[in-house]
């Protein structure tokens, strides 16, 4: 059965370049060879590496936060500083961090290699979404920085057009010119999977992170023109009340409408929470089935439930605005297409509970993020209930029970399914392995801290803390000060990760191919891939996940190599 | 001092106990069901753990591939259960969104950082603090300034705007909160049932001293409160001479502003306001336009945006820099007040004095100090 590899060699292999399969990582060592490379693989490390500096970036950001916040009177920055920070944090974790995280490095370098193609539809396209989001962000990184943004990352008018004196027009530019590189990725991706799929992979035997990628690409192509549209308004309003000759688009005073602008921001920005999250449910599906050795339990469900999510996302933004003055029977309507929307996300986290039953399961670091994605993500999803409900979001709205809320998706659903996902394809990625023991410990202390961090924050927005006050009423102290420690050991779980990944860059034991034993088309190839992936198309046979039979998607034993 | 998180905040008011109820009807059933999820997990995980010495690979697992009944079984009872949170939400969250008739109006203006509070018989309060005052020792107890005076067991409605920027109005002993948006009316009720002093924040983030925009509540019983409108008792930083209605002093802003001249009902260019509030009436170009507290607003700062029918569009708009929002919600207290054949002569100048003290008003109902006549 395995014909692929041991076919014999065919006389193109006698050209002088014959000899290339060389991996991916030494086609070229110059620095041109990297930034006009238009390998899919090489341009998913790029994002990588940017998107490590980013985090961090972020991540200092957060830090200032919490530890201002363990003094009720603002323990280091003044109000003004303090807005920047948050900001800031909020800007560069989600338009450089989150949304292109899983899809612009994981989608990248995995979509074409799990459908068995040579790379994506569009390379060039490709390389240029990495320099447009390259542009977009130092645009944006250069307004945070020299100067600061003081909006919030939600940069609701009149506040945002009007009335604050900070970089609101280069950084509103930089998320606009971010927002082409993704509508690029998204395109591209959606057209390789259509397009690319090698023989046999049919849609019905399409890895679910595929789907998930699928879905999260449609967000992307059709939800950021919108971002688009409402922030070329808002620069207008902003850069015209600079020039002293204001155009009202959102200030009432001008005769505008603050709210329309919250209903247009929303259409984007609730969508791309799902940006944020559907591609962390696919790697999700990838690392349970493969580290308990199961077919996924009802593959139609959690694949068809992650475009139900992406649709149904589209009709739920103003659950955001249910105390923004908006009409009733809109309030109405927004919180019961939000119930539905809710449905979904249920099925997949039973359907993956499920999964694990009669499996052989074993607690690598890939399946430790997963499960504690499993764990958190269910928290944060369940917590978005009384936020949708109506007569619980008028409390809780714009308290740190949001503020946890999202954080427990996004940090604990995302940022794990992230890191979950870095670690399982490492080895496919740099052809070597991390060390087993301290991937343990810090994906352990990466969960722990976020619990920590977060769950006092619930409690905290219960008893009505607002977000965004560098200064609050003292009996809040204690639980914030939980808050903060829970930081630092996310931090700490953070230096690890960093530390044991790049020694083993440097002297980690070589994986094979298919180190985990997996099944899908990513790891038919050497580690790390060769630069056109795959010696010979590959002839897909069966589905994804057949682990109880130990067949990879060629038909081939799975534990062979 | 650190240890002064309680364990369930305050309920003060009808509605915090039936947020209350809500949001731990939410929270037990979603508990059980995560919790149900964690227990699967972790008796899977430690059940099916993998037994044989090497770590991966293959090993003999059962091939699975779904339920079709299970899988219906977990969409249709969340769905239900989903159902049942926002059909109780919706019910919460209209009784929050109408207020009763009879409840007490009381005007909040907010302002880049603070609240401007107005109650019809014409006490003023300002809550949080300006910039300007905001000296080096932020933080604690100092920083809060003047008290809003509720009365206990008695119904208010909170006529909410802005002058500037978005803001929200929000008492978490209360469960409620909502935006104050500039150029929009929005509303809140309260049904305070527990004396005592309580929290207010700006919930919607506004600039450098969002976190200032903060200020106290205070409940008390409904003789102390009316001995408060009348200025006879005193609450601290709250205190304030009384000075008039606000509809008193809106009839003399119509006066001033030259309202008067054409609604005028001896003269009338333009409609006679009396007892239009809350009515519909014809607009030109076709169509009915009930006279909300919106509508009212919208007529001052834009008033050829809807005309009523029958008249000519002749009257400027009044911006903020001519009519400022809390005047505008006195000139809007005086139309409310307006009874049948009660509008002032044009020629009518035996005003009562500003400082007057004012009767106190009949329980829970506004009243129009429409002058002698």
């Amino acid at each position: 059965m395995s014909t692929v590899i041991e076919t014999p060699a065919p006389a193109s292999h006698e050209h002088p370049e014959a000899h290339e399969h060389v991996s991916y990582l030494k086609d070229g060592y110059s620095i041109w060879s990297w930034l006009f490379t238009v390998d899919h693989k090489r341009i998913g490390i790029l994002y990588l590496v940017f998107l490590i500096v980013f985090f961090a970036v972020g991540g200092t950001f957060a830090g200032l936060v919490r530890l201002n916040l363990i003094s009720p009177h603002g323990s280091i920055l003044d109000n003004d500083t303090y807005n920047k920070t948050f900001t800031a944090h909020g800007v560069v974790m989600l338009f450089l961090f989150l949304i292109p995280s899983i899809p612009a490095v994981m989608g990248n370098f995995f979509v074409p290699m799990m459908i068995g193609a040579k790379d994506m539809a569009f390379p060039k396209l490709n390389i240029a979404s990495w320099y447009v989001w390259i542009i977009g962000a130092g645009c944006a990184i250069w307004a945070l920085l020299a100067g600061g943004l003081d909006t919030g990352w939600t940069l609701y008018p009149p506040y945002s057009s009007r009335f604050t004196h900070t970089n609101v027009v280069p950084g509103v530019f930089g998320v606009f010119v971010m927002g082409f590189s993704s509508i690029m990725t998204g395109l591209n991706i959606i057209v390789t999977i259509h397009r690319m799929r090698c023989p046999g992979m049919t849609w019905g035997r399409l890895p679910l992170f595929c789907w998930a990628m699928y879905a999260t690409s449609l967000i992307q192509l059709l939800a950021t023109p919108v971002l688009a549209i409402t922030l070329a308004l808002l620069m207008v309003e902003a850069a015209s009340n600079a020039l002293g000759n204001p155009i009202g688009i959102f200030d009432p005073s001008l005769d505008g409408d603050p709210v329309l602008f919250q209903h247009m921001f929303w259409f984007y920005s609730h969508p791309a929470v799902y940006i944020m999250i559907i591609p962390g449910m696919g790697v999700v599906s990838e690392i349970l089935t493969c580290f308990s050795r199961k077919n996924i339990f009802g593959y139609t469900a959690v694949a068809w439930s992650s475009v139900g999510i992406a649709i149904i996302g589209f009709l739920v933004w103003a659950h955001h605005m249910f105390v923004a003055g908006i009409s009733y029977y809109a309030a109405l309507l927004f919180s019961f297409l939000t119930m539905l929307v809710a449905v979904p996300s249920a099925i997949k986290v039973f359907n993956w509970t499920s999964t694990l039953y009669r499996g052989a399961i074993s607690f690598q670091a890939p399946m430790i993020f997963a499960l504690g994605f499993l764990v958190l993500f269910t928290i944060g999803g369940l917590t978005g209930l009384p936020l949708a409900t109506l007569g619980s979001d008028i409390h809780l709205h714009d308290t740190y029970y949001v503020v946890a809320h999202f954080h427990f998706v996004m940090v604990g659903g995302m940022v794990l399914a992230f890191l979950g996902a870095l670690h399982y394809w490492w080895p496919k990625m740099f052809g070597v392995m991390y060390s087993d023991f301290w991937s343990r410990i810090g994906s352990i202390l990466v969960i722990v801290g976020y619990i920590l961090t977060f769950m006092p924050q619930f409690w905290l927005g219960y008893h009505g803390m607002p977000r965004r006050y560098p200064n609050y009423p003292p009996e809040f102290q204690f639980l914030n000060i939980m808050s903060t420690a829970g930081y630092t050991v996310q931090l700490a779980g953070f230096l690890t990760i960093l530390t044991y990944l790049t020694i083993s860059l440097f002297n980690g034991k070589k994986a094979g191919p298919n180190p985990w034993a997996a099944t899908g088309l990513e790891w038919m190839t050497p580690s790390p891939p060769i630069t056109h992936n795959f010696d010979h198309t590959p002839r897909v046979v069966c589905g994804p996940y057949e682990y109880s039979l130990n067949l990879t998607q060629t038909g081939e034993r799975a534990d062979v190599r | 001092m650190i240890l002064q998180t309680t364990i369930m905040p305050e309920q003060a008011s009808e509605m915090a106990w039936h947020v209350d109820n809500i949001i731990w009807f939410i929270t037990a059933v979603t508990g059980v069901t995560g919790l149900g999820v964690y227990l699967a997990m972790l008796v899977f995980c430690i059940q099916y753990r993998r037994r044989t010495p090497n770590a991966l690979g293959p090993a003999p697992t059962p091939r699975i591939l779904g339920s079709h009944k299970l899988e219906l079984a977990w969409t249709v009872l969340p769905l239900f259960l989903f159902l049942s949170f926002f059909a109780w939400g919706a019910w919460v969250y209209n009784m929050a969104l109408h207020p009763p008739p009879d409840a007490q109006e009381i005007y909040v203006v907010g302002k880049q950082w603070m609240w401007k509070v107005q109650y019809p018989e014409g006490q003023r309060v300002i809550l949080g603090q300006n910039s300007l005052a905001y000296g080096g020792d932020v933080g604690g107890e100092g920083y809060f300034s003047g008290v809003m005076v509720l009365p206990l067991g008695r119904p208010v409605k909170i006529v909410l705007t802005s002058e500037d920027v978005i803001h929200d109005f929000g008492i978490p002993a209360f469960r409620q909160k909502i935006d104050a948006v500039p150029g929009r009316v929005t509303y809140m009720w309260y049904l305070p049932t527990k004396l005592g002093t309580y929290d207010i924040f700006c919930d919607q983030y506004c600039g450098t001293n969002h976190s200032l925009m903060v200020g106290k509540v205070m409940v008390v019983e409904a003789g102390e409160y009316e001995k408060w409108l009348r200025g006879e008792w005193q609450t601290g930083p709250g205190k304030n001479a009384t000075d008039g209605s606000m509809a008193h002093q809106g009839r003399q802003l119509f006066m001033k502003l030259n309202c008067i001249q054409c609604h005028d009902p001896q003269k009338a260019r333009a409609p006679v306001l009396e007892e239009i509030y809350n009515t519909d009436r014809p607009v030109r170009g076709g169509g009915m336009v009930r006279a909300t507290d919106q509508y009212l607003r919208d007529s001052v700062r834009k008033p050829r945006a809807k005309v009523r029918e029958g008249w000519e569009p002749i009257m400027p708009a009044f911006g903020p820099d001519k009519v400022s929002e809390e005047e505008l919600n006195k000139v809007i207290a005086y139309i409310k007040s307006l009874k049948k054949g009660q509008s002032m002569d044009r020629t009518d100048v035996a005003v009562p004095p500003v400082g007057a003290p004012t009767e106190p008003p009949p329980p829970a109902k506004t009243t129009g100090e429409g002058g002698p006549k």
